[in-house]
């Protein structure tokens, strides 16, 4: 009996649930570790409801879409350090052109600010591909470039925006409600959007393709270069996205560089946290997404907990840590068993 | 012309990467309706040439015609609209992404793909499956199944043979003539010549980036082949190759293993490799060889039986335990084995690294073992800056030469010269013999059986993770030591 074509194309590829936890399971045990930890929290605090929920999900909007914006970005085998200060930049611009004006005149701003934001970011990836200077090193420099043009256009804290603009990241004209759908909406959509469209589109896929082997891609036909423009683009729009959620949940603008220099650690953070690969073409936006709200819900945690806030920051990064320990076991226990 | 017009025309291309010239001036026509064969040395310029065709890599001079109109590949794309399909040594499958993604990112009709795979016997492949977790030949056929499927006049094969076993190379034999017999023609580079006999109508042989000879392989057969490849004086030592007279060897057993268990890999699995011997491996595509290595060399552990060194039972956590005894490996992958952006003397080097205690000493002693590997293996190291940049058989030497620099006392061969020119395999053997008469023991495994006799003192076969058979390798003819390999004979063992 020999070993045939045939024999060899069945090896290993399994079927069914095991196969679909095992490319999805990262993705899933987040899921289930932020329902754990919202289950916990909701376990603190007196009352839970709506409120709460709502809450939540409209705090997390700016971490949840800024790890969006590095994941894209990451998947292509690239990485943004500029993500942060491309949200400052956002919120500042769109806070003080909105303040006063009407829903119709600040929705064209928010729209005005993510497409300026995505060709921005798109000029940046150009720079990287073209220059071939590393990728670090470029986006180590626009985060500072664009955190000083956000504290340049708007110095100190201020601004606003319009009662409707608010409505659309936070469910209420005041900013605060137990009205959570608008908050998931403005969240779930474009998520659902960006994440399918990675995996099921040619353009899409040539980012995961360019992520998992470059000289393959190319090999294959793909558009290298554009490939990485596009997901440069992609980041740009979700790291205004960021931003335009701060506007609307707190009416003003604040460019200090802390914000943006947090903003992109975290969405680092959640990028790993989520369960994709460092190196490029591994993990889904989904993940990210998770990761975010759980970078997001440990503050409130902690804080019911009575635990002061630099106890907090050891406890988030053992957190990290612990979870890429778990992983990183599991994955040795599955090799072992191959 | 009234003549039939030349499918592919190539005229006068030539290549530089730098200071090192890759191809010189080249001529290639290929006519409709014909396997046409590109053979040449390592370094000779094929793999330049294939990428030039393919749009990867753009020519310095010369130009491309596809029937009679000049085209201009400047990009991968361009080439699969001139209707040029290549199947690249490298794989050119997303590993982390599914096969059905795959399909879709290149946006071939994945019907097609369906039916050509139908044909090579992999119809049941389930394109869910994620590349990365399928074997290599499954790859390489599925690549081929993709490049068809764009329907191309021309479609290139750049070595897809080397990574396959001897069964599912004959697919891509059945696949070749069906295409030719359409009518579309099919250009084929490899590296065994028995190949370029059974399939190819034409062949081109390239030598020091030009091209020296076109001619039909049936008439004169290898020997021609081979005289046009190396030219003459080397030509006559290949006639000669086979006169190494193998010794019974009594030296002291090195390495044994005794009932190794690995998983379903490794069944209980016994051999004794002795000093002074190279003892040949022979076995079917994933028989458990790749995991027999892979625990040899301190890679993997392995999970019940007994590994001794010189008589001592060992139990490696890593490589660097048995490098530390003297066993090292030398992979097929040479890539993997190497330092691919540091200098061939850095790379000699690496083994040295670890001799701590000698710090104040190892400058100098460096420097002089590294000169000598280089001028024993006869390195080309005019590409010597970077390791990635010497051809697949400088590397190979490279990997050789590094354990050759640090000494050792038991080498471990995978497959080492697949991939790899005559010229090449020539100077590996010789220097492998010399070892082994200098005390060294050698397993040798090798997907090419006419290696066997040619290197080998012994061979064992190997089947379903246990050795089934044992040979003189001077009388292990190639029938014999493929029945045994598929299993067929193991009362004779």
């Amino acid at each position: 009996m020999s070993t045939t074509t045939g024999d060899l194309a069945r090896i290993r590829t399994g079927a069914g649930w095991a196969r679909w936890l095992r490319r999805n399971g990262w993705t899933a045990g987040v899921w289930v570790l932020l329902l754990v930890l919202v289950g916990w929290y909701a376990s603190l605090i007196p009352v839970f409801g709506e409120f709460q929920i709502a809450s939540i999900v409209k705090n997390s909007l700016p971490t949840a879409y800024l790890a969006v914006a590095q994941a894209v970005v990451i998947i292509s085998g690239g990485l943004d350090l500029g993500v942060g200060a491309m949200m400052v930049l956002a919120n500042s611009v769109s806070a003080l052109y909105m303040e006063g004006q009407g829903l119709g005149v600040t929705l064209l701003i928010g729209i005005a600010v993510v497409l300026g934001a995505a060709a921005l970011n798109a000029i940046i990836g150009w720079v990287i591909v073209t220059s071939r200077v590393p990728d670090i090193i470029v986006t180590l420099a626009t985060l500072f470039v664009l955190s000083g043009v956000a504290l340049m256009i708007l110095p100190s804290p201020g601004g606003g925006t319009s009662g409707g603009f608010r409505w659309i990241f936070t469910g209420s004209t005041a900013g605060i409600s137990a009205n959570y759908v608008p908050s998931m909406v403005a969240l779930g959509l474009p998520v659902a959007v960006v994440a399918l469209w990675l995996r099921r589109t040619r353009p899409g896929l040539s980012i995961y393709a360019l992520g998992s082997d470059e000289n393959a891609a190319y090999l294959s036909g793909v558009n290298t270069r554009r490939a990485k423009v596009i997901a440069y683009a992609i980041g740009g729009a979700f790291a205004s996205l960021a931003g335009l959620a701060i506007t609307a949940i707190t009416a003003t603008g604040d460019s200090r560089f802390v914000n943006a220099s947090n903003g992109t650690l975290n969405s680092v953070a959640a990028v790993v946290l989520g369960g994709i690969a460092l190196t490029g073409g591994l993990g889904s936006v989904i993940g990210a997404v998770a990761a975010g709200i759980v970078l997001f819900i440990l503050n409130p945690i902690l804080t019911t907990m009575g635990i002061n806030p630099n106890t907090a920051q050891v406890i988030r990064g053992a957190l990290i840590v612990a979870v890429m320990m778990v992983a990183g076991l599991l994955e040795l226990r599955r090799r072992r068993a191959e | 012309m009234t003549e039939t017009q030349p499918l592919l025309a190539v005229r006068g291309v030539a290549k530089s990467y730098g200071s090192v010239v890759a191809l010189r001036s080249v001529d290639l026509t290929v006519q409709p309706g014909e396997v046409h064969a590109l053979l040449g040395a390592n370094g000779a310029g094929k793999s330049t040439l294939v990428k030039i065709l393919a749009g990867v890599v753009p020519a310095d001079a010369g130009e491309v015609q596809i029937e009679g109109r000049r085209v201009s590949v400047r990009r991968p794309v361009d080439a699969m609209d001139a209707g040029i399909a290549t199947v690249f040594q490298d794989p050119a499958l997303i590993p982390d992404i599914t096969l059905q993604e795959n399909f879709r990112l290149t946006g071939v009709q994945i019907r097609r793909v369906q039916e050509w795979l139908d044909r090579m016997d992999l119809g049941g492949l389930d394109f869910d499956s994620v590349v990365g977790e399928l074997p290599l030949p499954v790859l390489r056929l599925v690549d081929l199944a993709r490049a068809l499927a764009h329907d191309p006049g021309l479609l290139v094969l750049d070595e897809i043979t080397a990574a396959l076993p001897a069964d599912q190379a004959e697919h891509v034999f059945g696949v070749m003539a069906e295409w030719r017999d359409r009518g579309n023609s099919v250009l084929f580079i490899t590296h065994r010549l028995s190949e370029v006999l059974r399939t190819c109508d034409r062949a081109t042989i390239l030598r020091d980036g030009r091209d020296v000879a076109a001619l039909v392989p049936g008439e004169g057969g290898e020997g021609r082949l081979v005289e046009a490849m190396l030219g003459e004086v080397a030509a006559a030592v290949v006639e000669s190759r086979a006169e190494a007279a193998p010794r019974t060897s009594e030296g002291k057993v090195v390495l044994e293993a005794r009932s190794l268990t690995s998983l379903d890999h490794l069944k209980g699995l016994s051999l004794k490799l002795r000093a002074g011997e190279i003892l040949g491996l022979v076995a079917l595509e994933g028989q458990g060889q790749d995991r027999l290595f892979d625990v040899l060399a301190g890679n993997r552990s392995f999970d019940g039986g007994v590994l001794q060194i010189n008589g001592e039972s060992v139990k490696p956590r890593s490589p660097f335990d048995l490098i530390r005894k003297g066993v090292v490996l030398i992979p097929s992958d040479r890539v993997h084995a190497l330092l691919p952006q540091r200098s061939v003397r850095e790379n000699l080097a690496s083994a040295l690294y670890n001799r701590i205690g000698r710090w104040f000493s190892l400058a100098r002693d460096e420097e002089d073992r590294v000169q000598k590997a280089i001028d024993r293996l006869a390195i080309d190291t005019r590409a010597g800056r970077q390791a990635r940049r010497l051809s697949g058989g400088n590397q190979q030497k490279v990997v050789v030469g590094r354990w050759l620099a640090a000494g050792f006392l038991t080498l471990l061969c995978f497959d080492p010269t697949r991939g790899i020119d005559i010229r090449t395999k020539e100077q590996i053997y010789e220097l492998l013999r010399e070892l082994a008469d200098a005390g060294a023991a050698i397993l040798y495994y090798t997907s090419e059986l006419p290696e066997i006799p040619l290197i080998c003192d012994r061979v064992l076969v190997m089947y379903d993770g246990v050795i089934v058979h044992e040979h003189e390798a001077a009388t292990a003819d190639e029938a014999t030591l493929l029945s045994a390999a598929h299993g067929l004979d193991e009362a004779t063992a």
